[in-house]
């Protein structure tokens, strides 16, 4: 009986002493996944790195309509080439209009969509980068390269279109609003992007598909960010590694075959979509023609590039826009067709153009040649360096413009990437690392009486964040 | 009494004077509803050069909350455009002012120094080469030598002196692995044309025939670390240890701008060969000259001169 009284007791206290201990209050989740008991093996984080990749593709809302969710690299050419002189709203009309008439409010829906989608992009990004340890040896560095070359690309764009910009370069809780909210000087940003994309060269090769980071859209991109800061030199060494015949890279002999033949051997890097797939499908192409998408047609020719494309496109001019066939004297975007064309012999990439699975360039070899050549100008107001022109003529040379060239002006080349590069969210930024982007914009603004000024080179911080930002973010001025 | 009264009246009157005077401050007073300014104008600007003129200077206006401005150049021009641009007619460094204003009347002021510089035309120079006639001078050790200034013992035994085209020339010997080399400073990029005034001796027509190898080799494929002196005086010049270590990385493709190979004219008279090469992403290269076409298993470099000797008077590179 003693002996049994003093079990009950050791049972009473076991029972106590165990209730006592957290996870019977908070128990581990042993069905579901989460963060704490995902990412421990390579397949797992490689499932956080296609993640990251998810982000930029960003999500098609015309098949998944709640506005709520991170449209990504589908509405950069609302912030990018319709704040040009590329592009333009069909209708010139509603919220997408703002950009083209320089008036974009805080409140832009589209502003807040592409901040918000990028800062998401960097989230996923550290997140693989902080569960690296249960990597194995050989996939570690890999997932490093990727997840950095991500985050990078997201910066690089982030710190052009806002200016100073948060700095997240790790997970951060919900209450850390110092580091959510504090605007750091785009120099530090810089800093950040040129080491993670100098990881992402040195950990990775040019193996796997083109709509993964490799070695080459990393060189390429630093090489974009190293002409952005004006270290010419450095980026003229990537862009002739990238250039090395070895590596494999070539224009394609037809202009066309870039945005049709997916996988070649002149795209660097492209941000992947799947035709036909609610999950992996986009809606940009849509939104392109008319009232195929939510929107009556935007990101239409200017005027002014159809101008300068007849002029100055050769045999690239057919392939850059077409007239609307439903509107004439309007002009759509021929590169990102969902529904093909026959005329031009482009066949339909789904069967339901509002679920496209056009790839959106991201970096391509015409890129690559052309940033040689401003390489060798070095910030010059031209060059006859035979490497230059070298470079320049080839791109030339396949758009059927095969006349020599004995030198090449600073405008020249800038004309060159619009025509060549048109409609491929460019030519805003070429303009502002040009330093052409007053003199563009201001003649641009007033011969089209739009309301063009030097603030407006700079997006809005949206306002939803600057509202839960408490006060400590700030607005870019002219807002 | 009427003057008691009119004092009274002054006295009257300055009360009056006073109480109108304190019931004005009285009025200052916000009015029913009013809110102060918490957004007064702020005045702020950057200024560019355009790219094209560099007389003519941007203003980009980043003033906040303000509606008119007022524009001073510094030059005794003005403006009241919101984002104006000024021409200047000289260089120099001007005081720009600029005065924003709001609809309540608050001003703000905002002063900065803009700089007027005439951009620097860029000229590309030629090439210092020293020595480059081969006159048989001093070397930093050893018996004077046409090859002075030319000697790198890592890549072939020194040229020899010698003399033709009435002067001193530098030879490559028959049969034995003779070289030139020296290092010059170029601009990243520019375009280069080499002069060189050769002489091939007649045909022995054995196995062997002489050929002479130029090259020009990338600053970039120096030993690692190592930074190029650019040296005057031809007793200066080292002649081992430095710039490039081995024949293997001349002969690497990758390090050649230029690489070009002359095979016996069939004429002895001194012949002018000109070539043009592209510094490429260098700021300095190296002039490697040599005979070939020997039997390379002979000497300790891989490589010599054929059954004749081959002389050269001069080498000249300019910019074009």
């Amino acid at each position: 009986m003693k002996q049994i009284k003093t079990i009950l007791l050791i049972l009473v206290i076991t029972v106590f002493y165990s209730s006592c201990e957290d996870s019977f209050l908070s128990p581990e989740l042993e069905t579901g996944i989460n963060a704490d008991n995902y990412f421990k093996n390579d397949a797992e984080i490689e499932a956080g790195v296609l993640n990251i990749y998810d982000g930029i593709q960003g999500v098609n809302q015309l098949q998944i309509t709640n506005n709520n969710f991170n449209h990504g690299v589908q509405v950069e050419f609302y912030l990018t080439e319709m704040r040009s002189d590329n592009t333009e709203t069909k209708s010139n009309e509603g919220e997408a209009a703002q950009f083209e008439f320089f008036n974009v409010e805080a409140t832009n829906g589209l502003v807040d969509d592409y901040y918000r989608s990028y800062y998401n992009v960097i989230f996923r990004a550290n997140l693989v980068l902080e569960n690296l340890g249960t990597a194995s040896a050989t996939k570690s560095p890999v997932f490093e390269g990727e997840a950095k070359f991500l985050r990078a690309y997201s910066y690089f764009n982030l710190v052009r279109l806002f200016g100073d910009v948060p700095l997240v370069d790790k997970l951060i809780s919900p209450l850390d609003k110092q580091t959510a909210f504090t605007r750091v000087a785009s120099t530090q940003i810089y800093d950040l992007i040129v080491s993670d994309l100098q990881t992402a060269i040195s950990n990775l090769d040019d193996n796997g598909p083109n709509d993964r980071g490799s070695k080459a859209a990393a060189e390429g991109i630093l090489a974009k960010v190293y002409l952005t800061l004006g270290r010419y030199s450095e980026a003229q060494t990537l862009l002739e590694s990238i250039m090395n015949p070895s590596r494999g890279f070539a224009l394609e002999s037809n202009f066309k075959d870039v945005f049709y033949n997916e996988g070649n051997d002149e795209v660097l890097f492209a941000i992947g979509f799947l035709p036909d797939s609610r999950l992996n499908s986009q809606s940009f192409s849509a939104e392109w023609l008319n009232a195929v998408g939510r929107t009556s047609g935007v990101n239409y020719a200017s005027l002014d590039a159809k101008t300068v494309l007849d002029a100055n496109g050769g045999n690239r001019t057919q392939y850059s826009y077409r007239e609307d066939q439903a509107q004439a004297g309007k002009y759509q975007v021929v590169k990102y067709l969902p529904d093909g064309d026959t005329n031009l012999g482009i066949a339909p990439t789904s069967a339901d153009p509002r679920s496209a699975g056009n790839d959106w360039v991201v970096l391509r070899y015409a890129d690559i040649l052309l940033m040689h050549v401003e390489a060798i100008m070095a910030g010059g107001a031209s060059t006859t360096s035979t490497n230059a022109i070298s470079s320049f003529q080839k791109v030339r040379d396949r758009a059927g413009l095969t006349t020599a060239v004995t030198s090449i002006s600073e405008d020249e080349l800038l004309l060159e990437r619009r025509v060549e590069l048109a409609f491929e969210n460019h030519r805003f930024f070429d303009l502002l690392r040009f330093g052409k982007a007053q003199d563009v914009f201001s003649a641009y603004s007033a011969a089209n009486g739009l309301g063009y000024s030097s603030t407006d080179l700079l997006l809005p911080i949206p306002q939803r964040e600057i509202n839960i930002g408490n006060g400590q973010l700030s607005q870019n001025p002219g807002y | 009494m009427k003057i008691k009264n009119s004092k009274f009246g002054l006295i009257a009157l300055f009360v009056i004077f006073l109480s109108l005077v304190y019931s004005c401050e009285e009025n200052n007073l916000p009015e029913i509803g009013s809110v102060e300014d918490l957004t007064p104008p702020e005045a702020n600007f950057s200024a560019t050069a355009n790219k094209g003129d560099w007389q003519t200077i941007e203003f980009s206006n980043q003033s906040v909350s303000a509606t008119t401005f007022a524009w001073e150049f510094g030059d005794g021009n003005s403006s009241t455009d919101k984002e104006p641009f000024n021409k200047y007619a000289a260089e120099g460094t001007y005081n720009v002012t600029l005065t924003a204003s709001d609809n309540n009347g608050v001003t703000s002021k905002f002063t900065s120094s803009v700089d007027v510089v005439k951009p620097a035309v860029v000229v590309i120079p030629d090439p210092k080469l020293i020595n480059a006639d081969f006159v048989k001078t001093a070397k930093s050790s050893g018996s004077d030598c046409a090859c002075s200034g030319w000697i790198n013992k890592s890549l072939g035994d020194q040229g020899e002196s010698s003399s033709g085209n009435g002067s001193d020339v530098v030879k490559f010997d028959n049969n034995e692995p003779d070289h030139i080399y020296q290092e010059f400073e170029v601009t990243p990029n520019a375009d280069y044309t080499i002069t060189i005034i050769t002489q091939f001796k007649p045909s022995a027509g054995g196995t062997y025939a002489s050929q002479l190898n130029m090259r020009i080799l990338a600053g970039s494929g120096y030993t690692s670390g190592y930074t190029p002196v650019y040296y005057t005086a031809t007793d200066a010049f080292p002649q081992d240890g430095y710039g490039y270590a081995s024949i293997a990385q001349v002969e690497d493709a990758t390090n050649n701008l230029l690489n070009e190979t002359l095979n016996n004219p069939g004429d002895d008279s001194y012949l002018s060969n000109t070539y043009t090469f592209n510094a490429g992403n260098n700021t300095s290269v190296a002039f490697f000259m040599r005979g070939v076409g020997g039997d390379s298993s002979v000497g300790n470099f891989g490589y010599t001169s054929g059954d004749e000797e081959i002389r050269l008077d001069s080498v000249t590179i300019t910019a074009n």
